[in-house]
Protein backbone atom coordinates (compact mmCIF):
# COMPACT_ATOMS: atom_id res chain seq x y z
CA UNK A 1 0.00 0.00 0.00
CA UNK A 2 2.86 2.39 0.89
CA UNK A 3 4.50 1.76 -2.46
CA UNK A 4 1.12 2.28 -4.14
CA UNK A 5 0.50 5.70 -2.69
CA UNK A 6 4.11 6.79 -3.32
CA UNK A 7 3.83 5.59 -6.89
CA UNK A 8 0.47 7.34 -7.25
CA UNK A 9 1.74 10.69 -6.03
CA UNK A 10 4.89 10.33 -8.17
CA UNK A 11 2.80 9.61 -11.28
CA UNK A 12 0.67 12.65 -10.60
CA UNK A 13 3.66 14.94 -10.16
CA UNK A 14 5.34 13.57 -13.27
CA UNK A 15 2.20 13.97 -15.37
CA UNK A 16 1.62 17.53 -14.17
CA UNK A 17 5.22 18.65 -14.75
CA UNK A 18 5.25 17.04 -18.15
CA UNK A 19 1.91 18.59 -19.11
CA UNK A 20 3.19 22.01 -18.08
CA UNK A 21 6.42 21.45 -20.00
CA UNK A 22 8.61 22.19 -17.01
CA UNK A 23 9.72 18.68 -16.21
CA UNK A 24 13.45 19.40 -15.91
CA UNK A 25 12.99 22.40 -13.65
CA UNK A 26 10.42 20.70 -11.44
CA UNK A 27 12.69 17.68 -11.15
CA UNK A 28 15.60 19.81 -9.96
CA UNK A 29 13.47 21.81 -7.54
CA UNK A 30 11.72 18.77 -6.09
CA UNK A 31 15.07 17.02 -5.73
CA UNK A 32 16.42 20.02 -3.76
CA UNK A 33 13.34 20.09 -1.52
CA UNK A 34 13.55 16.33 -0.95
CA UNK A 35 17.24 16.67 -0.01
CA UNK A 36 16.42 19.46 2.44
CA UNK A 37 13.69 17.37 4.10
CA UNK A 38 15.89 14.28 4.18
CA UNK A 39 18.92 15.98 5.66
CA UNK A 40 17.25 18.34 8.11
CA UNK A 41 15.90 16.41 11.10
CA UNK A 42 14.31 19.58 12.46
CA UNK A 43 12.42 20.28 9.24
CA UNK A 44 11.32 16.64 9.00
CA UNK A 45 10.08 16.51 12.60
CA UNK A 46 8.21 19.81 12.09
CA UNK A 47 6.48 18.51 8.95
CA UNK A 48 5.56 15.19 10.57
CA UNK A 49 4.50 16.60 13.97
CA UNK A 50 0.91 15.33 14.46
CA UNK A 51 0.20 18.17 16.91
CA UNK A 52 1.08 20.89 14.40
CA UNK A 53 -1.83 22.02 12.14
CA UNK A 54 -1.42 21.46 8.41
CA UNK A 55 -1.59 25.17 7.59
CA UNK A 56 1.40 25.81 9.90
CA UNK A 57 3.38 23.12 8.09
CA UNK A 58 2.43 24.59 4.73
CA UNK A 59 3.48 28.00 6.01
CA UNK A 60 6.90 26.59 6.92
CA UNK A 61 7.32 25.10 3.43
CA UNK A 62 6.09 28.31 1.83
CA UNK A 63 8.71 30.26 3.74
CA UNK A 64 11.37 27.77 2.67
CA UNK A 65 10.67 27.58 -1.08
CA UNK A 66 7.94 30.15 -1.72
CA UNK A 67 9.95 32.78 -3.58
CA UNK A 68 12.58 30.46 -5.04
CA UNK A 69 10.79 27.54 -6.67
CA UNK A 70 8.22 27.53 -9.44
CA UNK A 71 4.59 27.82 -8.46
CA UNK A 72 4.00 24.28 -9.74
CA UNK A 73 6.71 22.86 -7.49
CA UNK A 74 5.42 24.84 -4.51
CA UNK A 75 1.88 23.65 -5.25
CA UNK A 76 3.01 20.03 -5.46
CA UNK A 77 4.93 20.22 -2.20
CA UNK A 78 2.05 21.93 -0.44
CA UNK A 79 -0.32 19.24 -1.72
CA UNK A 80 1.89 16.48 -0.31
CA UNK A 81 2.35 18.30 3.02
CA UNK A 82 -1.37 19.13 3.14
CA UNK A 83 -2.23 15.45 2.77
CA UNK A 84 0.01 14.58 5.76
CA UNK A 85 2.51 12.78 3.53
CA UNK A 86 5.53 15.00 4.24
CA UNK A 87 7.43 12.05 5.66
CA UNK A 88 7.15 10.32 2.28
CA UNK A 89 8.24 13.36 0.30
CA UNK A 90 11.81 12.10 -0.43
CA UNK A 91 10.48 8.72 -1.57
CA UNK A 92 7.78 10.32 -3.73
CA UNK A 93 10.31 12.65 -5.37
CA UNK A 94 12.75 9.77 -5.96
CA UNK A 95 9.99 7.73 -7.60
CA UNK A 96 8.99 10.71 -9.72
CA UNK A 97 12.62 11.26 -10.83
CA UNK A 98 12.92 7.58 -11.71
CA UNK A 99 9.74 7.87 -13.81
CA UNK A 100 11.11 10.95 -15.59
CA UNK A 101 14.44 9.23 -16.25
CA UNK A 102 12.63 6.14 -17.47
CA UNK A 103 10.54 8.35 -19.74
CA UNK A 104 13.83 9.46 -21.31
CA UNK A 105 14.97 5.82 -21.50
CA UNK A 106 17.45 6.34 -18.76
CA UNK A 107 17.97 5.16 -15.17
CA UNK A 108 18.22 7.54 -12.24
CA UNK A 109 21.58 7.41 -10.45
CA UNK A 110 21.60 9.17 -7.10
CA UNK A 111 25.20 9.84 -6.21
CA UNK A 112 26.25 11.06 -2.80
CA UNK A 113 29.68 12.39 -2.12
CA UNK A 114 31.31 13.79 1.01
CA UNK A 115 32.74 16.67 -1.00
CA UNK A 116 31.54 18.36 -4.22
CA UNK A 117 32.71 16.68 -7.43
CA UNK A 118 34.04 18.56 -10.45
CA UNK A 119 32.43 18.12 -13.87
CA UNK A 120 35.17 15.85 -15.11
CA UNK A 121 34.74 13.49 -12.18
CA UNK A 122 30.95 13.46 -12.64
CA UNK A 123 31.40 12.63 -16.33
CA UNK A 124 33.80 9.80 -15.49
CA UNK A 125 31.45 8.57 -12.78
CA UNK A 126 28.48 8.61 -15.17
CA UNK A 127 30.23 6.53 -17.78
CA UNK A 128 31.52 4.11 -15.10
CA UNK A 129 27.99 3.70 -13.73
CA UNK A 130 26.60 3.15 -17.24
CA UNK A 131 29.22 0.53 -17.85
CA UNK A 132 28.61 -1.14 -14.48
CA UNK A 133 24.80 -1.18 -14.78
CA UNK A 134 24.51 -1.55 -18.53
CA UNK A 135 22.03 1.37 -18.64
CA UNK A 136 22.11 4.99 -19.64
CA UNK A 137 21.96 6.94 -16.41
CA UNK A 138 21.04 10.41 -15.24
CA UNK A 139 23.16 11.42 -12.28
CA UNK A 140 21.68 13.44 -9.44
CA UNK A 141 24.47 14.66 -7.19
CA UNK A 142 24.09 15.16 -3.45
CA UNK A 143 26.86 16.48 -1.19
CA UNK A 144 26.52 14.51 2.03
CA UNK A 145 29.18 15.19 4.68
CA UNK A 146 27.80 12.31 6.77
CA UNK A 147 29.64 9.97 4.38
CA UNK A 148 32.93 11.38 5.87
CA UNK A 149 34.74 10.49 2.64
CA UNK A 150 34.21 8.62 -0.63
CA UNK A 151 31.08 8.14 -2.78
CA UNK A 152 27.80 6.23 -2.58
CA UNK A 153 25.84 5.60 -5.77
CA UNK A 154 22.33 4.15 -6.02
CA UNK A 155 20.83 3.06 -9.34
CA UNK A 156 17.39 1.55 -8.82
CA UNK A 157 17.85 -1.12 -6.19
CA UNK A 158 21.62 -1.34 -6.73
CA UNK A 159 23.79 0.45 -4.17
CA UNK A 160 27.54 0.86 -4.69
CA UNK A 161 28.94 2.17 -1.42
CA UNK A 162 32.57 3.32 -1.28
CA UNK A 163 32.14 5.69 1.64
CA UNK A 164 34.19 5.95 4.82
CA UNK A 165 30.88 5.96 6.75
CA UNK A 166 30.14 2.46 5.44
CA UNK A 167 33.58 1.23 6.51
CA UNK A 168 33.16 2.81 9.94
CA UNK A 169 29.76 1.15 10.20
CA UNK A 170 31.32 -2.17 9.25
CA UNK A 171 33.99 -1.77 11.95
CA UNK A 172 31.30 -0.80 14.44
CA UNK A 173 29.30 -3.93 13.66
CA UNK A 174 32.43 -6.08 14.00
CA UNK A 175 33.22 -4.52 17.39
CA UNK A 176 29.65 -4.90 18.63
CA UNK A 177 29.34 -8.50 17.49
CA UNK A 178 32.30 -9.61 19.63
CA UNK B 1 -34.70 -61.47 165.40
CA UNK B 2 -38.02 -61.02 163.56
CA UNK B 3 -36.61 -62.66 160.35
CA UNK B 4 -35.42 -65.81 162.20
CA UNK B 5 -38.79 -66.20 163.72
CA UNK B 6 -40.38 -66.06 160.29
CA UNK B 7 -38.06 -68.77 158.58
CA UNK B 8 -38.26 -71.36 161.32
CA UNK B 9 -41.88 -72.57 160.80
CA UNK B 10 -41.13 -73.00 157.05
CA UNK B 11 -38.23 -75.38 157.82
CA UNK B 12 -40.46 -77.46 159.95
CA UNK B 13 -43.15 -77.94 157.17
CA UNK B 14 -40.49 -79.20 154.64
CA UNK B 15 -39.35 -81.93 157.02
CA UNK B 16 -42.94 -83.32 157.48
CA UNK B 17 -43.56 -83.78 153.68
CA UNK B 18 -40.26 -85.71 152.89
CA UNK B 19 -41.78 -89.22 153.08
CA UNK B 20 -43.94 -88.92 149.79
CA UNK B 21 -41.53 -87.02 147.47
CA UNK B 22 -41.27 -89.64 144.61
CA UNK B 23 -44.98 -89.64 144.30
CA UNK B 24 -44.89 -85.98 143.86
CA UNK B 25 -42.20 -86.31 141.27
CA UNK B 26 -43.77 -89.11 139.16
CA UNK B 27 -47.04 -88.50 137.36
CA UNK B 28 -49.91 -90.89 137.82
CA UNK B 29 -49.78 -94.00 135.60
CA UNK B 30 -52.74 -93.16 133.45
CA UNK B 31 -51.31 -89.78 132.80
CA UNK B 32 -48.03 -91.39 131.99
CA UNK B 33 -49.61 -93.79 129.46
CA UNK B 34 -51.62 -91.03 127.91
CA UNK B 35 -48.49 -88.92 127.72
CA UNK B 36 -46.54 -91.76 126.10
CA UNK B 37 -49.29 -92.28 123.55
CA UNK B 38 -49.49 -88.60 122.86
CA UNK B 39 -45.78 -88.43 122.53
CA UNK B 40 -45.83 -91.38 120.12
CA UNK B 41 -48.52 -89.76 118.05
CA UNK B 42 -46.66 -86.53 117.97
CA UNK B 43 -43.40 -88.38 117.21
CA UNK B 44 -45.09 -90.30 114.43
CA UNK B 45 -46.40 -87.16 112.84
CA UNK B 46 -43.09 -85.44 113.18
CA UNK B 47 -41.15 -88.44 111.85
CA UNK B 48 -43.62 -89.06 109.09
CA UNK B 49 -44.19 -85.52 107.69
CA UNK B 50 -42.24 -82.89 109.51
CA UNK B 51 -38.81 -84.50 109.28
CA UNK B 52 -39.08 -85.25 105.52
CA UNK B 53 -40.40 -81.78 104.96
CA UNK B 54 -37.56 -80.33 106.97
CA UNK B 55 -35.14 -82.60 105.11
CA UNK B 56 -36.54 -81.57 101.77
CA UNK B 57 -36.30 -77.96 102.76
CA UNK B 58 -32.74 -78.47 103.91
CA UNK B 59 -31.89 -80.33 100.73
CA UNK B 60 -33.47 -77.59 98.65
CA UNK B 61 -31.55 -74.97 100.52
CA UNK B 62 -28.37 -77.04 100.20
CA UNK B 63 -28.99 -77.41 96.49
CA UNK B 64 -29.72 -73.70 96.20
CA UNK B 65 -26.55 -72.86 98.09
CA UNK B 66 -24.59 -75.33 95.94
CA UNK B 67 -26.10 -73.71 92.85
CA UNK B 68 -25.19 -70.30 94.11
CA UNK B 69 -21.67 -71.49 94.88
CA UNK B 70 -21.46 -73.01 91.42
CA UNK B 71 -22.72 -69.75 89.88
CA UNK B 72 -20.27 -67.81 91.96
CA UNK B 73 -17.51 -70.15 90.80
CA UNK B 74 -18.69 -69.72 87.24
CA UNK B 75 -18.82 -65.94 87.62
CA UNK B 76 -15.41 -66.02 89.16
CA UNK B 77 -14.12 -68.12 86.25
CA UNK B 78 -15.72 -65.76 83.78
CA UNK B 79 -14.26 -62.81 85.63
CA UNK B 80 -10.86 -64.49 85.54
CA UNK B 81 -11.29 -65.13 81.86
CA UNK B 82 -12.40 -61.53 81.21
CA UNK B 83 -9.52 -60.22 83.27
CA UNK B 84 -7.19 -62.43 81.30
CA UNK B 85 -8.74 -61.16 78.07
CA UNK B 86 -8.49 -57.56 79.23
CA UNK B 87 -4.89 -58.08 80.23
CA UNK B 88 -4.16 -59.64 76.86
CA UNK B 89 -5.93 -56.75 75.10
CA UNK B 90 -4.09 -54.27 77.27
CA UNK B 91 -0.80 -55.94 76.44
CA UNK B 92 -1.76 -55.92 72.78
CA UNK B 93 -2.75 -52.27 73.00
CA UNK B 94 0.53 -51.43 74.71
CA UNK B 95 2.42 -53.34 72.05
CA UNK B 96 0.44 -51.57 69.31
CA UNK B 97 0.99 -48.21 70.97
CA UNK B 98 4.72 -48.91 71.21
CA UNK B 99 4.75 -49.98 67.59
CA UNK B 100 2.90 -46.80 66.54
CA UNK B 101 5.25 -44.66 68.61
CA UNK B 102 8.26 -46.40 67.08
CA UNK B 103 6.77 -46.01 63.64
CA UNK B 104 5.98 -42.34 64.27
CA UNK B 105 9.49 -41.82 65.59
CA UNK B 106 10.88 -43.50 62.51
CA UNK B 107 8.67 -41.41 60.23
CA UNK B 108 9.64 -38.26 62.09
CA UNK B 109 13.32 -39.15 61.77
CA UNK B 110 12.85 -39.81 58.06
CA UNK B 111 10.95 -36.55 57.62
CA UNK B 112 13.60 -34.65 59.52
CA UNK B 113 16.29 -36.22 57.38
CA UNK B 114 14.29 -35.42 54.22
CA UNK B 115 13.73 -31.81 55.29
CA UNK B 116 17.38 -31.35 56.11
CA UNK B 117 18.41 -32.93 52.81
CA UNK B 118 15.92 -30.80 50.89
CA UNK B 119 17.05 -27.65 52.69
CA UNK B 120 20.66 -28.47 51.90
CA UNK B 121 19.74 -29.13 48.28
CA UNK B 122 17.80 -25.87 48.01
CA UNK B 123 20.63 -24.03 49.67
CA UNK B 124 23.06 -25.49 47.18
CA UNK B 125 20.71 -24.55 44.31
CA UNK B 126 20.44 -20.98 45.62
CA UNK B 127 24.20 -20.75 45.94
CA UNK B 128 24.64 -22.20 42.47
CA UNK B 129 22.07 -19.77 41.03
CA UNK B 130 23.74 -16.87 42.81
CA UNK B 131 27.10 -17.99 41.39
CA UNK B 132 25.60 -18.26 37.90
CA UNK B 133 23.91 -14.86 38.21
CA UNK B 134 27.11 -13.29 39.47
CA UNK B 135 29.02 -14.86 36.58
CA UNK B 136 26.34 -13.74 34.10
CA UNK B 137 26.34 -10.23 35.58
CA UNK B 138 30.12 -10.12 35.39
CA UNK B 139 30.01 -11.37 31.82
CA UNK B 140 27.31 -8.84 30.95
CA UNK B 141 29.24 -6.01 32.57
CA UNK B 142 32.40 -7.06 30.73
CA UNK B 143 30.53 -7.28 27.43
CA UNK B 144 28.94 -3.89 28.04
CA UNK B 145 32.28 -2.36 28.97
CA UNK B 146 33.86 -3.96 25.90
CA UNK B 147 31.04 -2.68 23.71
CA UNK B 148 31.32 0.82 25.15
CA UNK B 149 35.08 0.79 24.67
CA UNK B 150 34.53 -0.41 21.10
CA UNK B 151 31.91 2.27 20.44
CA UNK B 152 34.14 4.98 21.86
CA UNK B 153 37.10 3.69 19.86
CA UNK B 154 35.07 3.64 16.65
CA UNK B 155 33.67 7.13 17.36
CA UNK B 156 37.17 8.40 17.98
CA UNK B 157 38.47 6.70 14.84
CA UNK B 158 35.58 8.17 12.84
CA UNK B 159 36.30 11.63 14.15
CA UNK B 160 40.05 11.31 13.60
CA UNK B 161 39.56 9.98 10.07
CA UNK B 162 37.07 12.74 9.26
CA UNK B 163 39.45 15.42 10.50
CA UNK B 164 42.44 13.83 8.83
CA UNK B 165 40.82 13.75 5.39
CA UNK B 166 42.15 16.71 3.38
CA UNK B 167 41.29 17.53 -0.22
CA UNK B 168 43.96 15.20 -1.56
CA UNK B 169 42.72 12.31 0.60
CA UNK B 170 39.15 12.92 -0.58
CA UNK B 171 40.30 12.95 -4.19
CA UNK B 172 42.22 9.70 -3.61
CA UNK B 173 39.09 8.09 -2.18
CA UNK B 174 37.03 9.28 -5.20
CA UNK B 175 39.68 8.04 -7.66
CA UNK B 176 39.83 4.66 -5.96
CA UNK B 177 36.02 4.43 -6.05
CA UNK B 178 35.95 5.27 -9.75
CA UNK B 179 38.73 2.77 -10.48
CA UNK B 180 36.85 0.04 -8.61
CA UNK B 181 33.62 0.98 -10.40
CA UNK B 182 35.33 0.89 -13.80
CA UNK B 183 36.61 -2.58 -13.05
CA UNK B 184 33.10 -3.94 -12.41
Amino acid sequence: MAADHISGYASGLFALARAEGVLDRVEDELFSVAQAVERSGELRSTLTDPELPVDKKQAVMDELIGGRASSLTVGMVQLIVGQGKADDLPEIVRAMLEMAASFRNRALAEVRSAVPLDDETVKRLTSALEKATGKKVEVKMVVDPSLIGGILARVGDTVIDGSIARRVQSVRQTVNSR
Amino acid sequence: MDLLALLLPLAQEETEEGSSGLEILLPPTNELIAGIIAFAVVFFFVWRWAVPAINRSLEQRQAAIAGQIEEAEKAKTEAESLRSDYRAQLDQAKTEANRIIDEARGTADQMRADIVAKAEQEGEQIREKAREEAAAEKSRALAEARSQVGEISVDLAEKIVGEALDAEAHQNLIDRYLADLERL
